[in-house]
């Protein structure tokens, strides 16, 4: 997946032009995950979208295995800050409603029933949430939600995964919990993976490499490959390496912050 | 039945109860004349002889606002459909039917009649038009406040708009238009009895207007508690339907 030179530009309701991305070149190869990190308003969210295709570039190009994207793709994953699972269906049917949509659409890797339920309940073993899918959302926690909604987004066996902050709205602990489960959900995965969020820590454990953006107008600032091997350890991210990288990356990030509050 | 709902039943009863004995007392130790506040005792001998055509009448008044409900459910999930979906209709509607939901009903009762006659058809009109309104509001809230996030996960998935609105927009409107639904009711039977009061031949509402003409307090008293008790009972109805679809919207 490449994107060239894509800006994004949009008119507000009194007439300002925004300008929330520009000039934004960067490949990402197949199978491995980015992260775009930096202040609010630095158009990360906004880059997610045109990546998916919900959004369209005002310049330039997002191109996805050779094709580039003019509306939205069809099968890719995604999962936000707020899980969204829908409070009248059970934890395996809110599972299924992505092969339900691809069924409907006459879409060939649509797996059968069986096997689509066998997958559904596979995942939730692997989240640990075996015995959960008859559960009512509004049943569980937190952590468990956001845990159903990242087994949503993979259901499909997506080749792309885009998460927006899919972890911010947990406590501490879960999210290291979800940080880990997400690497070994990837490791027998092959997709490629964006993500968007605040969390330095959270860049530095699950991508390959990190994109720190700034604002006005939201641009890339500085890239970081992130050199420890896969699959990492909590006890490598609070090491000296990763401690040194996420220092390094919050002094791009934060002059900016205090030069343009 | 478990103590919180025999609590639930019981308290409000008692009340009421208590209220009627209050009624009862107040008329002669005050010396109000029957023929202005007759006691309940009275009002309920008036019901009992007259169960016939209160029957007949309370059985019209149920007839003409359930077809008049009956429209309004119709017209409202399809109004409300079109304008919860898309931004123009909201945009050239929304404020129409705010501009006309103002004009109290009331008063086209008149122009109904004029048109169609003394009967039942204005007092169906009447109940169709007080019920619309809230259905079509709720149904258009219920799809307008989709969430964007679940908008954006399933269009990434190649979902039409259609197919958005079918497996979420639908379900997720299910709650606040079964909420609307009793309230719906209750604004039906309001039109029509509004309408019957003023031009029929039937209807409690009728029944009323004529009883309160012969100075038969008693019987207008009894008009008036049978009225409350279809009220109760259709409210009851819509929400006991409510709980048993939309359970899934309440928390435990």
């Amino acid at each position: 997946m490449s994107l060239r030179d894509v800006g994004f530009e949009y008119v507000t309701s009194d007439r300002r032009v925004i300008r929330a991305l520009e000039g934004v070149s960067i490949d990402i190869p197949r199978g491995t995950t980015v992260a775009f990190v930096g202040p609010s308003g630095c158009g990360k969210s906004t880059l997610l979208k045109l990546i998916a295709g919900l959004l369209t570039t005002t310049r330039g190009s997002v191109v996805v295995d050779g094709r580039a994207v003019v509306g939205p793709l069809k099968h890719v994953g995604m999962a936000f800050q707020n899980p969204v699972l829908l409070p009248w269906r059970t934890v395996l049917d809110n599972l299924l409603l992505p092969l339900e949509i691809m069924r409907e659409n006459g879409d060939p890797r649509t797996p059968n029933r069986v096997a689509g339920r066998d997958r559904a309940l596979a995942l939730l073993r692997t989240v640990g949430l075996d015995g959960a899918e008859h559960r009512q959302p509004r049943e569980l926690s937190g952590g468990m939600r956001q845990r159903v909604s990242l087994c949503r987004a993979l259901i499909h066996e997506p080749a792309l995964l885009l998460l927006d902050e899919p972890f911010a709205a947990l406590d501490a602990f879960t999210r290291e919990e979800m940080w880990e489960l997400h690497q070994a959900l990837g490791l027998d995965r092959a997709f490629t993976g964006v993500l968007v969020t605040h969390d330095l820590r959270e860049a530095v454990f699950l991508a390959e490499t990190i994109y720190v953006m700034a604002t006005d107008p939201g641009r890339i600032a500085h890239v970081h490959p992130v050199t420890f091997p896969v699959p990492r350890t909590l006890g490598e991210l609070y090491g000296p390496a990763g401690t040194e990288l996420i220092r390094q990356m919050r002094d791009e990030i934060r002059p900016r912050r205090e030069a343009s509050a | 039945m478990s103590r919180a709902n025999v609590r639930r039943l019981a308290l409000p009863l008692l009340v009421f109860v208590g209220l009627l004995l209050v009624w009862e007392a107040a008329v002669p130790a005050l010396r109000i004349q029957p023929i202005i506040l007759p006691p309940p005792s009275g009002v309920a001998t008036a019901i009992v002889e007259t169960a016939g055509p209160i029957a007949f009448h309370a059985r019209h008044t149920l007839v003409t606002t359930l077809i008049g409900f009956g429209a309004a459910v119709g017209l409202g999930l399809l109004l409300g459909f079109a304008i919860g979906a898309s931004v123009t209709v909201n945009d050239a509607l929304y404020p129409l039917l705010v501009g006309f939901n103002s004009i109290p009903k009331a008063a086209v009762v008149p122009l109904l009649v004029m048109w169609f006659g003394i009967g039942a058809v204005p007092a169906v009109l009447t109940a169709f038009l007080l019920a619309f309104f809230p259905v079509a509001v709720n149904v258009a809230v219920g799809l307008a406040t989709l969430e964007s996030e679940l908008r954006d996960v399933l269009r990434a998935l190649g979902a039409s708009r259609w197919q958005i609105f079918r497996k979420v927009g639908v379900p997720r409107t299910m709650p606040l238009f079964f909420a609307s639904l009793k309230v719906a009711v209750s604004s039906a039977f309001v039109g029509s009895v509004i309408s019957e009061t003023v031009a029929s031949n039937a209807g409690i509402g009728y029944l009323m207007a004529v009883a309160a003409s012969d100075f038969n307090t008693r019987l207008a008293f009894g008009g008036l508690f049978v009225l409350a008790a279809m009220g109760v009972l259709l409210y009851g109805v819509f929400a006991i339907v409510e709980r048993r679809v939309t359970g899934w919207a309440y928390a435990e």
